[in-house]
């Protein structure tokens, strides 16, 4: 991110130069909540008191979890409540809705932020298992929940997996995919995302009358959906590019239109930025084998 | 097709009307726009780090492989829709007692009529039967499966793949404006130290399910895919038969029970079309992993549409079969 230029920028809309990112905040985490603390007080080895570790962890999960040498903290969450606010559309112009784009971008980024928090409360070198939803409630109109959700664990060798950031990294990788990861000499850095919310043009009456009655493609609807869609996945590829991430592994492109109608829709790339450990790492040898069971 | 020009580089959110929004006028009726990636597309394939749409475990196994993922890559085409309608001139078939002209078909197209064997004429009556191809529908289909496709190819060539593995492909129609978007993606890898065809291959396998195909000693060339459209118009016996009402004299004696004649040869009519298409995009190779969907529309009492895709990897042999190692048995802990 070298070519700044703010000048663009809308105010609460995420620009070139400042992405809204966890990543590039490190210093303005939002305090926890007072119950949060204490939750996460019980979870910690203190003298006289012993310590126990929640997870919404499957065995399987936690079988291989540990055998990669991580031990669980604890579940940790976090959440914001986010007013979307309203952006005039134009009737015939496809365009992206900055504003809304910025605050689906901030809200999310919020509630990872809080979820952060809680794991570095815990001294996490990360969190398995992440999840990002996004709730709506009948009191508030226009308003949704983020909210984020996961399992603090950490190295049990000692060595910090923390990332370039010196936070926790995240993934929403399952247990058996942050094992076969492992496998491969990846290490997870950080859940990564991109979004944009895009106003799809209305055709007017003359477009729609010059080809009524025919299957033709329309470059226009083309040209735009494509454009809204490699904008989110370019805002991912920025953050992993600031993780120092050599990849991005399953990558997931999400299409919501919340409740914004038909035209305006949210595109939402999503996946888990990784980094090779080590150049001379060998790949094991796939084996064949017979599954005895189903 | 006009390349969006974002000021302000990178990720750029500045407000205000985007150059994608030019009048409808630019490109012909018709006319598929410049195979020019969009500019946002070529920015985020600059980028340093790749993205990839593959799973953990198919991500192992590519590397396993020798495939190193490049990027995710993907294709679009957005396409004014529908899937019945048009006849040759003087042919309507909806009415009461059908029409004598049968619809116009092109040559080498399938087209196959029924007459009514009752001799008698009443205004409901459906005295003659038609099945027929819309040829108009597949070619409209693969042009835009074919533009979506390519797309995703020439991103993938962009960022000088070998081939694009762990493919899918979609359509579903863009709610509230009559159009439906055709979508191919899939992640783009990098083969080093092999030479790079030309076109890029690409495959619906990835994973396990690639290393098996690669093992038996074949190699993926390329995603085929093609659909048929059959549209049956029923005569009289068909329409009774359809309604649950066929047995007895009145039915010229069509039997209560059995099979529908005509829907019947519909059906096979599709799907040996859809095979036939298939085949000639196949040039020889083999097709590995079909599907087969069928699906049918009710377009008036006793009236169907007919559709059949098949998809599937084209794929070559390039060495002999080597006998697999021997299995090694596990059970699984779920």
């Amino acid at each position: 991110m070298t070519d700044q230029d703010t000048t663009g920028g809308t105010g609460d809309g995420p620009t070139p130069g400042e992405l809204p990112s966890r990543t590039a905040t490190g210093s303005s985490l939002p305090d926890l909540p007072p119950d949060a603390a204490r939750r996460l007080a019980e979870l910690e080895d203190r003298p006289g008191h012993k310590g126990m570790f929640t997870s919404d962890l499957s065995v399987n999960e936690f079988l291989l979890i540990k055998e990669v040498g991580f031990h669980p903290l604890g579940f940790v969450m976090g959440s914001s409540i986010y007013h979307l606010g309203i952006q005039t559309r134009r009737w015939s112009q496809s365009q992206e809705l900055a504003k809304l784009t910025g605050a689906m971008y901030n809200a999310r980024e919020l509630a990872m932020n809080r979820m952060d928090a809680e794991a570095d409360e815990l001294g996490a070198d990360g969190v398995v298992g992440v999840r990002l939803d996004v709730n709506y409630y009948e009191w508030g109109s226009d308003t949704a929940e983020f909210i984020a959700v996961g399992t603090a664990v950490k190295a049990e060798d000692g060595h910090s997996y923390r990332n370039n950031q010196g936070k926790p990294f995240t993934s929403d990788l399952s247990g058996q995919d942050f094992w076969t990861l492992m496998q491969t000499g990846h290490v997870p850095l950080g859940l990564v995302m991109g979004t944009c919310v895009y106003h799809i043009a209305h055709r007017g009456l003359g477009q729609t009358l010059r080809t009524a009655g025919q299957n033709v493609e329309l470059p226009n609807f083309t040209q735009a959906l494509y454009e809204a869609r490699e904008l989110a996945m370019t805002r991912m590829q920025v953050e992993a590019n600031e993780l120092g991430a050599a990849g991005i592994v399953g990558v997931r492109l999400e299409e919501k239109t919340h409740m914004w109608g038909d035209h305006t829709i949210e595109f939402l790339s999503l996946g888990t930025a990784v980094a090779r450990a080590a150049d001379d790492h060998r790949i094991p040898e796939p084996r064949t084998v017979i599954s005895l069971d189903g | 097709m006009t390349t969006p020009e974002s000021a302000a580089g990178e990720g750029n959110l500045s407000e205000g009307p985007n150059e994608t929004a030019e009048p409808d006028g630019g490109v012909p009726d018709g006319g598929v726009p410049d195979e020019v990636l969009p500019e946002a597309a070529a920015r985020r394939l600059g980028h340093g780090a790749w993205s990839s749409a593959l799973s953990v475990p198919d991500l192992a196994t590519s590397l396993a492989l020798g495939f190193e993922p490049a990027g995710y890559v993907q294709g679009f085409s957005v396409r004014q829709w529908r899937w019945i309608g048009y006849y040759g001139a003087g042919f309507s078939p909806a009415a009461g007692m059908g029409a004598m002209v049968g619809p116009r078909v092109g040559p080498g197209e399938y087209s196959e009529g029924w007459r009514c064997p009752h001799g008698f004429v009443a205004g409901e009556h459906r005295v003659y039967g038609y099945n027929f191809e819309q040829a108009w529908v597949e070619r409209s289909w693969a042009e835009a499966w074919g533009a979506a496709y390519t797309r995703m190819i020439e991103e993938a060539e962009a960022l000088g793949a070998h081939g694009v593995i762990g493919v899918t492909d979609d359509m579903h129609y863009l709610a509230g404006t009559g159009a439906a978007e055709f979508s191919i993606r899939g992640t783009a890898v990098v083969v080093p130290g092999a030479p790079r065809p030309s076109p890029p291959f690409s495959t619906f396998l990835a994973g396990q399910r690639l290393a098996k195909l690669i093992e038996a000693g074949y190699a993926p060339v390329g995603v085929v895919a093609a659909l048929s459209s059959v549209q049956m118009f029923g005569y009289c016996i068909t329409r009774l038969q359809l309604s649950g009402s066929g047995a007895g004299t009145w039915s010229g004696g069509a039997p209560g029970v059995g099979a529908i004649v005509q829907v019947g040869k519909a059906q096979r009519a599709a799907r040996h079309l859809a095979r036939e298409h298939l085949r000639r995009q196949l040039g020889g190779d083999a097709l590995h992993g079909a599907t087969v969907t069928e699906f049918e529309q009710e377009i008036g009492e006793g009236d169907l549409a007919v559709h059949c895709t098949i998809k599937g990897t084209r794929v070559r042999r390039f060495k002999d079969f080597d006998p697999l190692p021997e299995p090694e048995p596990v059970v699984r802990l779920r």
